[in-house]
């Protein structure tokens, strides 16, 4: 567990209004790993993706990254810690609506402190985007968007890479193009978890956590299971 | 990256952003348009009050000597004492010259009206009705060397049938009170003859002096009793050249009571008394606060609706981007950078709301000095430095809670699909 990109020891978060999302989970993620979180609608799986991107706090448990406790810190230092570590793709692409392709890219760089426009038109030629760089979001397709947005989540060279449903919006080609992205950037030596509905997706990737009420109910490798189960 | 961020994102809300600097341009314009007004009409708002006629008198301080035995009480005798007319100059030398809107001199006698046994008595006043005053030792440079006032700055409210004297060389024309005019059978026109009553057996030709009325006059006070003619016509008349019994005198003072007026001119003007007229000044006052006041009230009012306006902007703003703002933190962004964002938007509302409204003001101020003043109101660019940063701050202040509300937003909201 030393070794561990991501570790959670028995972490729970229990919401405002009483609403028990997670239930004492214990996980961890390798460096270089592919983990499919799956489960069905309300089962705490965005919870656990908000926890590991640094995105919320649990309530109770301890979670490290790289080593380095995250619960207990600031506000300040939990941003700080997603900026450096964390690569998000959303489902929704969340691309800011008045900034074209390459300045949606550029904005994270800027919270990074280091806007570099040769490095932001790079990465979204690296996702095929090259003729798109001053397109509106409007002005884009969906898998575009969700190319961009890819971008947007590399651009600042995170360990792991966060990814929340990304086909989910997109039909059979464009999931394709996307997924074959995600399979590149693991390539690559990134930490992928990706959280799906889909079935077809949960094979890709080296492991597949399925989350039920809040606890683990599944952690298997193809070929065998982690937890035993 | 901040700019381009700060410009698009104005851009794209021009509606809203045009609604939040319209709210900072109204409460602008009335700051803008009361602040010009009140500095621009200083002077009319003081003119004004001259209507409501004197408010200080001076007096020569008179000489009371006790007379009797003993333990026997005879009464007491007053010298006759005068202020001498060459003085008066130095009233528009005191330190609240400025405040000084006008005085008139009063030389007063028994004289007797017609001839034979329709003569009647009356008393005669000789005053300044349109006089040049050289003020011989202007106190600094940019004073004037020259005074013009009289009896219409103490008095502007007396009823004239005919016309006021206007020519202070004038010796031959009189303004009768309208008692008088009745008893004597006088009208405008009319020519008649004035003795002075203390020289009945002096048969000097000064003494006697026909006068035409120039105008009939109705105060309904004591001056319905009195005739008017220029001053050197009285001082001839009784042969006290260069005499004067009392000054009525028009002061306004804002930051200072007129008895401090009264006590400099005392110190000017050697054997000089003032007295103020208590309920006229307390009056001008008042009613100086009152509009001060009035004023106060607009602007505050007029200031908070701006804030109003602008917290709602900005809130329904915080509201609209709030997933944008959840965004913007997911990949990174501290709270100060959200803040940033955020207040910036409200300095520039504040900032275009300021210049527009100080121009609006500025026609308002024109508008209200014409109806209010009858003039208009000169251009105060001073008044742009003070309305520039209450606009600002203004909207800084009213974006205070939605930018906290902004910075509260979750990073999280991203991904709940909130």
């Amino acid at each position: 567990m030393d070794d561990a990109l991501i570790s959670l020891e028995n972490v729970t978060k229990v919401y405002s209004g009483g609403t028990r999302a997670l239930n004492e989970v214990t996980l961890s993620f390798e460096k270089e790993e592919w983990v499919t979180i799956m489960g069905p609608s309300g089962s705490g799986k965005t919870t656990l993706l908000n926890i590991i991107g640094c995105l919320d706090l649990p309530t109770s448990g301890i979670v490290r990254i790289d080593g380095k406790e995250v619960t207990g810190v600031g506000q300040a230092a939990l941003t700080r810690l997603r900026r450096e570590n964390v690569g998000l793709i959303f489902q929704q692409y969340h691309l800011i609506p008045y900034l074209t392709a390459l300045e949606n890219v550029m904005l994270a760089q800027y919270y990074h402190g280091n806007p570099d426009e040769t490095k932001a038109v790079d990465a979204l030629k690296n996702v095929g985007l090259e003729h798109r760089l001053d397109h509106l979001p409007a002005h884009l397709s969906g898998g575009e968007q969700q190319r961009v947005c890819i971008a947007r989540a590399l651009i600042n060279d995170p360990a792991i890479l966060l990814a929340d449903e990304p086909t989910g919006n997109l039909d059979q080609t464009n999931g394709n193009v996307v997924l074959d992205l995600i399979q590149r950037l693991h390539k690559e030596g990134r930490a992928i978890v990706l959280v799906t509905h889909n079935p077809d997706i949960s094979g890709i990737g080296d492991r597949t956590i399925r989350i039920v009420d809040g606890n683990v109910e599944q952690d298997s490798k193809p070929g065998g299971d982690r937890n035993g189960k | 990256m901040f700019v381009q961020l700060l410009r698009k994102s104005i851009l794209r809300r021009k509606s809203r952003f045009a609604m939040g600097v319209a709210s900072v341009l109204i409460g602008a314009a009335v700051v803008t348009a009361l602040l010009t007004v009140s500095l621009g009409v200083g002077d009319q708002v003081g003119q004004e009050f001259t209507k409501y006629g004197a408010n200080l008198i001076l007096q020569p301080q008179s000489n009371t000597i006790e007379i009797g035995l003993p333990g026997i009480n005879m009464g007491s005798v007053t010298e006759q004492k005068y202020i001498n007319e060459s003085d008066l100059w130095m009233i528009k030398t005191i330190q609240y010259r400025a405040n000084v809107l006008g005085f008139a001199p009063f030389l007063y006698q028994m004289v007797t009206v017609g001839d034979g046994p329709s003569a009647q008595e009356a008393v005669m006043a000789g005053t300044y009705f349109n006089k040049t005053i050289q003020i011989i030792q202007p106190v600094s440079p940019q004073d004037p060397s020259e005074f013009t006032t009289g009896i219409a700055d103490v008095s502007s409210w007396w009823k004239v049938t005919g016309n006021w004297i206007t020519d202070q060389n004038d010796t031959t024309s009189a303004m009768v009170g309208s008692n008088v005019a009745q008893k004597l059978n006088l009208t405008v026109g009319d020519s008649f003859k004035v003795g002075y009553a203390g020289a009945q057996n002096n048969s000097a030709s000064s003494n006697v002096k026909e006068l035409k009325v120039a105008g009939i006059v109705e105060s309904g006070g004591a001056e319905d009793n009195q005739i008017f003619a220029n001053l050197p016509v009285a001082q001839d008349l009784s042969s006290r050249p260069g005499k004067v019994d009392t000054v009525q005198l028009s002061a306004l003072c804002v930051r200072c009571p007129v008895e401090d007026i009264a006590s400099e001119i005392q110190g000017k003007l050697p054997g000089v008394a003032g007295t103020t007229i208590k309920q006229l000044t307390n009056a001008e006052m008042g009613m100086l606060e009152k509009y001060q006041s009035m004023m106060a009230f607009v602007t505050a009012v007029a200031l908070l609706a701006s804030t109003m306006g602008i917290f709602t902007t900005m809130t329904a703003s915080v509201a609209e981007r709030r997933k944008e703002i959840g965004l913007m933190k997911s990949i990174g962004a501290e709270n100060r950078s959200i803040a940033s964002l955020f207040l910036a938007e409200a300095t520039l509302i504040g900032l275009i709301g300021g210049i527009t409204g100080y121009g609006v003001g500025i026609v308002l101020a024109q508008f209200i000095g014409l109806s209010v003043f009858s003039t208009t109101i000169p251009l105060k660019w001073e008044v742009l430095t003070v309305v520039i940063p209450i606009a600002i701050g203004v909207s800084l202040l009213a974006s205070a809670l939605p930018v906290r509300r902004a910075t509260a937003v979750e990073p999280a909201i991203v991904l709940r699909g909130e």
